[in-house]
């Protein structure tokens, strides 16, 4: 399964470091691997709206693209800061710290 | 709540504009603080003032109510704060953990919240006449800790949303008391132009919020003047200081750290798909425009600079997708309302000029 991370925006953005992030779960420790997976399938994923807008009047937020891509399947999502879903709060987090 | 309507010395309220605007200009503070408040709340003047600039006349929810706080009396205050720490994680609000009046925690990002939403409503009270986000006296709430290592603050619509860095890249993003009046400001920014968030108008939102931030920032210092001041947005936020020491400057964009790439000037203008179209980095150009104009008129920015540029912002010509020529031209024309006969006006459209944002000649309507 290949996941590409990407965030963009925010109050301090650095476009440097807008470009995509892409992990590859057959490279992670098995672990990890399966962490990961866990947390795609927790959040629903593939069941995610391609695009979500962000609440009215908000600014400075952090937008987020995941994509994954799995011999199955493959889905795309952006979506914005706050993230209300426990569950892809924490998939965010865990790309979060890969990629930093 | 509905806003009391102001009290306005009887004198001043028989007068007729053109006297108004004279002692507007030459009178002593407090006579000049009594005829701009009586020249902006006067119905018949804003009917003659709309009439003659062929604009549509203000509805009564915009000027009216805003414009009929009690001067500078602290009864009319309604400063009303709650910091609230979201404990690392990302659910919102988290606990409360300081309100309005209750004394300093030690915890540095939850009382940099408190004293910056302090300072912000202060500066829009006593600069603008504004009673908080709305004009009446909305609750002010920021939300710290939130989440893990989160490098960003942002404006959810209603509320302010602080991280606190991961440390290696930024620090707590309460650090610099122009980030509470830039969030906060996209606040007020939403109440009164809804600048769509995007392109050209989304670099006028952002750039709004620095402007204000910026003056927050002023104001606290004690009414800095536009010289002394160092409009640097977010100083102190870089982890390594040797990366920069802060993360804009409205004086010289594009050189607040190593990287930067805001342009000064519209023959720089980023097309980008990123970040709604560059909303954070195009902001450089009208950032720009804004200390120019502050530092050719003088004195503490918030005086005159501050003002135009809110009356703009406030103008009922000014639309959502409005680009940066369109606000400038706003900026121009209330320079001229603000201080007729002035030197203001020139100098602002001086300062669009300089950043490449040109006006046709005859800007305003005869």
């Amino acid at each position: 399964m290949r996941v590409q991370f990407k965030m963009d925006g925010g109050f301090a953005y650095l476009p440097d470091r807008v470009a995509p992030v892409t992990i590859d779960t057959d490279e992670l420790p098995e672990e990890e691997a399966s962490e990961l997976e866990r947390l795609i399938e927790a959040a629903g994923f593939f069941d995610l709206p391609e695009t979500s807008a962000a609440p009215r009047g908000a600014a400075d937020y952090l937008r987020y693209t995941i994509s994954v891509a799995s011999p199955e399947q493959s889905h795309t999502v952006h979506f914005t800061d706050p993230i209300e879903d426990p569950d892809l709060q924490a998939l965010v987090e865990f790309l979060e710290d890969k990629t930093r | 709540m509905r806003q009391q309507p102001g009290h306005r010395h009887s004198i001043f309220c028989i007068l007729p504009p053109h006297v108004l605007r004279d002692i507007a200009r030459t009178g002593t503070e407090e006579q000049r603080e009594a005829a701009l408040d009586t020249l902006a709340a006067d119905p018949t003047f804003r009917t003659l003032r709309a009439i003659r600039l062929a604009a549509p006349v203000a509805s009564a929810s915009t000027a009216t109510v805003s414009l009929s706080a009690k001067v500078g009396t602290s009864e009319a205050k309604q400063l009303q704060r709650a910091v609230f720490d979201c404990d690392n994680r990302r659910r919102l609000p988290g606990h409360p953990v300081r309100t309005e009046g209750a004394p300093a925690t030690n915890d540095d990002a939850v009382d940099e919240a408190y004293d910056g939403l302090g300072a912000t409503y202060d500066f829009y009270w006593e600069m603008l006449r504004r009673n908080s986000i709305d004009n009446r006296g909305l609750p002010l709430n920021g939300h710290v800790h939130y989440g893990r290592r989160y490098n960003n603050a942002f404006w959810d619509g209603q509320r302010m949303i602080f991280g606190n860095g991961d440390g290696v890249l930024f620090n707590r993003f309460t650090i610099a008391i122009d980030i509470m009046g830039h969030e906060l400001t996209h606040g007020v920014t939403e109440n009164e132009a809804q600048l769509i968030y995007q392109d050209q108008s989304g670099a006028l939102n952002e750039s709004i919020s620095d402007v204000y931030g910026s003056l927050v920032k002023q104001y606290h210092n004690g009414k800095q003047s536009a010289e002394d001041a160092d409009w640097l947005i977010g100083e102190g936020l870089w982890a390594d200081p040797a990366r920069g020491e802060a993360l804009r400057s409205m004086k010289d964009p594009g050189s607040a750290f190593d990287g930067d790439q805001q342009p000064a000037h519209m023959s720089d203008y980023v097309s980008t798909i990123d970040d709604n179209g560059g909303v954070h980095i195009n902001s450089g150009i009208p950032n720009k425009a804004f200390y120019l104009a502050a530092t050719g008129i003088g004195g503490y920015a918030g005086t005159k600079a501050g003002p135009i540029w809110y009356a703009a912002l406030r103008d009922p010509r000014l639309k959502p997708d409005a680009s940066f020529v369109q606000f400038a031209r706003l900026t121009v024309i209330n320079a001229d309302i603000l201080f007729p006969g002035g030197p203001e006006r020139q100098i602002v459209r001086e300062a669009w000029e300089q950043v490449g944002v040109v006006l046709p000649k005859r800007s305003d309507p005869t």
